[in-house]
């Protein structure tokens, strides 16, 4: 007589999949999760490629910079961009984004721990940049017009 | 920022007054001799130094060292940045809480601005900590012109009310409205490169740049036609391996800063002050157009352990001067001289001004 009923094997792998599967989920949601960092700083929200980074980064050990960033927009969360590739400074880019607030700064942040071309950034940006960074900025792209958004908050998305 | 041992604090004052006993004593040579005689009676430095109570606080002196005297005396505050007003008879300065330490390069927009007569009496201030930041004298002592991240913006000092502003066009800091009220100077972000010394027209607000990579500290000359700033070549040889650079934690290829003059088309810039070991910042010249202060830091920044740096002080007439061993800078100007160098007390940011000061007996 043949016995149909479940192992007890059977029961974990069929527990394992559905944990699997759960996490899977979780995973997916939390990326979804709107920061809301993100929504409430800046005047404008976007997604964005970092199309390339343009030179090395200056050491950060005794002067302050804000780095120039080339980006391809993705969508327009909030606010007005209208131009498919847009020019972002961030501050001080060798630093993770959730330590490189100070006081000259002002209020900036997010998750992203390192630059790195291709990466998809969402971001809350301010304009103009001079309104909110006075001090040094390394922009490769000078010759380029059209308006630099400071980086408010910059968190990392799933590509 | 991590605070000084009072005990390094000391040593610092008690430099200041080692260092005046030294020129009283008349052990300089006798160049340095005759240079102290020519300035002695020129009028009047001021400038910022620790006190032995590790406070900073503002200092008055003649050129050649002597009276020296603190004018603030507030030993829970912090003075720095003092400059004289066109006709001598006032300073503006910055002064804050000495729990906060000044910035090498932020000092200007740090603390509140306070005015006062010359010589430190009746000190006013003049707003809110933070407000009127980079506060430098118009022609007519009258006005104000202050760097915000929102622009230049000039303000009447009698009424406070802001008389106009304009776009600061990358200007970020270290600002100075030239005494003929015609310019703004200071270092900037322009064409790509930031610590680019950049001079604005005050009415259009055009700007040129007078000298690109790695300049700061830009002051005007008497006559608003030149200027004086600190400059950091790129690529400078390395002859010891990078020993002495990395003996105050920098890097063997950072490189030093110089003092340099240009005109303010910058068309012609040469070298007024070189020695490598030290960082040359805060020229200043005199208000005849003759000499030239400087502070020598053996480290980036307001000394090597944010307790102000030698005063230099030399004419003009005898740049390029080098100092030190300083083989690497000797190679790429070898018509130079060694002097004279006046070398005063301690401190940072100092002012000339011609003006007869009435000031107490000091030192």
């Amino acid at each position: 007589m043949v016995n149909n009923a479940p192992t007890r094997q059977t029961w974990l792998v069929i527990a394992i999949m559905w944990l699997g599967i759960l996490i899977a989920c979780e995973k997916r949601n939390t990326s979804q999760v709107i920061d809301p960092e993100l929504a409430s700083s800046g005047s404008a929200e976007i997604t964005a490629q970092l199309v390339e980074i343009p030179g090395e980064f200056p050491a950060n050990d005794f002067y302050n910079y804000a780095y120039v960033f080339k980006y391809r927009v993705l969508k327009v969360h909030r606010g007005q961009v209208n131009q498919s590739e847009i020019f972002v400074a961030h501050y001080n880019p060798l630093k993770s984004r959730i330590t490189v607030g100070d006081e000259l700064s002002g209020r900036i942040g997010g998750n992203l721990e390192r630059f790195r071309t291709g990466a998809i950034h969402r971001m809350a940006l301010e304009e103009p940049l001079d309104t909110y960074w006075m001090g040094g900025i390394i922009d490769k792209y000078f010759e380029d017009k059209g308006t630099r958004y400071w980086a408010v908050w910059t968190n990392q998305e799933e590509r | 920022m991590a605070r000084i041992p009072s005990s390094a604090r000391l040593v610092s004052f008690l430099f200041v007054s080692s260092m005046m006993a030294s020129i009283k004593a008349g052990s300089v040579g006798a160049k340095e001799a005759q240079l102290v005689a020519e300035v002695r009676s020129k009028g009047w430095i001021v400038f910022s130094a620790r006190t032995e109570n590790s406070d900073w606080d503002l200092f008055l002196m003649r050129p050649d060292g002597s009276r020296l005297s603190n004018i603030t005396k507030t030993p829970k505050l912090n003075e720095m940045g003092g400059r004289f007003s066109p006709n001598g008879e006032k300073i503006l300065f910055r002064q804050m809480p000495m729990e906060k330490e000044f910035a090498h390069d932020q000092w200007g927009a740090q603390g509140q601005l306070v005015i006062a007569h010359s010589n430190g009496a009746s000190p006013v201030s003049m707003g809110a900590p933070g407000e009127y930041p980079w506060a430098s004298w118009g022609p007519d002592g009258k006005q104000v012109a202050c760097l915000a991240k929102q622009g230049i913006q000039i303000y009447d000092l009698a009424s406070k009310k802001l008389i106009r502003s304009m776009s600061r066009k990358g200007i970020y800091q270290q600002f100075f409205w030239s005494p003929d009220g015609k310019w703004f100077c200071g270092p900037a972000n322009h064409s790509g490169e930031k610590w680019t010394v950049v001079r604005m027209d005050a009415l259009t607000g055009e700007v040129n740049p007078v000298s690109s990579f790695q300049n700061c500290t830009p002051d005007w000359f008497p006559d608003s036609s030149q200027l004086i700033f600190s400059y950091r070549p790129a690529n400078q040889e390395i002859v010891d391996g990078g020993k002495m650079a990395a003996s105050v934690g920098e890097k063997p290829d950072a490189g030093w800063t110089q003092l340099w003059r240009a005109d303010g088309a910058g068309k012609k810039r040469t070298l007024v002050y070189g020695e490598d070991g030290r960082h040359i910042y805060c020229g200043a010249i005199s208000s005849d157009g003759k000499y030239v202060l400087f502070t020598r830091s053996p480290k980036d920044g307001i000394g090597l352990k944010n307790d102000g740096a030698p005063i230099g002080l030399m004419r003009l007439s005898d740049a390029p001067v080098i100092r030190g061993d300083s083989i690497a800078l000797r190679r790429l100007t070898p018509r130079s001289n060694e002097g004279p160098v006046l070398e005063l007390p301690t401190g940072w940011e100092p002012h000339w001004t011609s003006a007869h000061v009435e000031v107490p007996r000091g030192k």
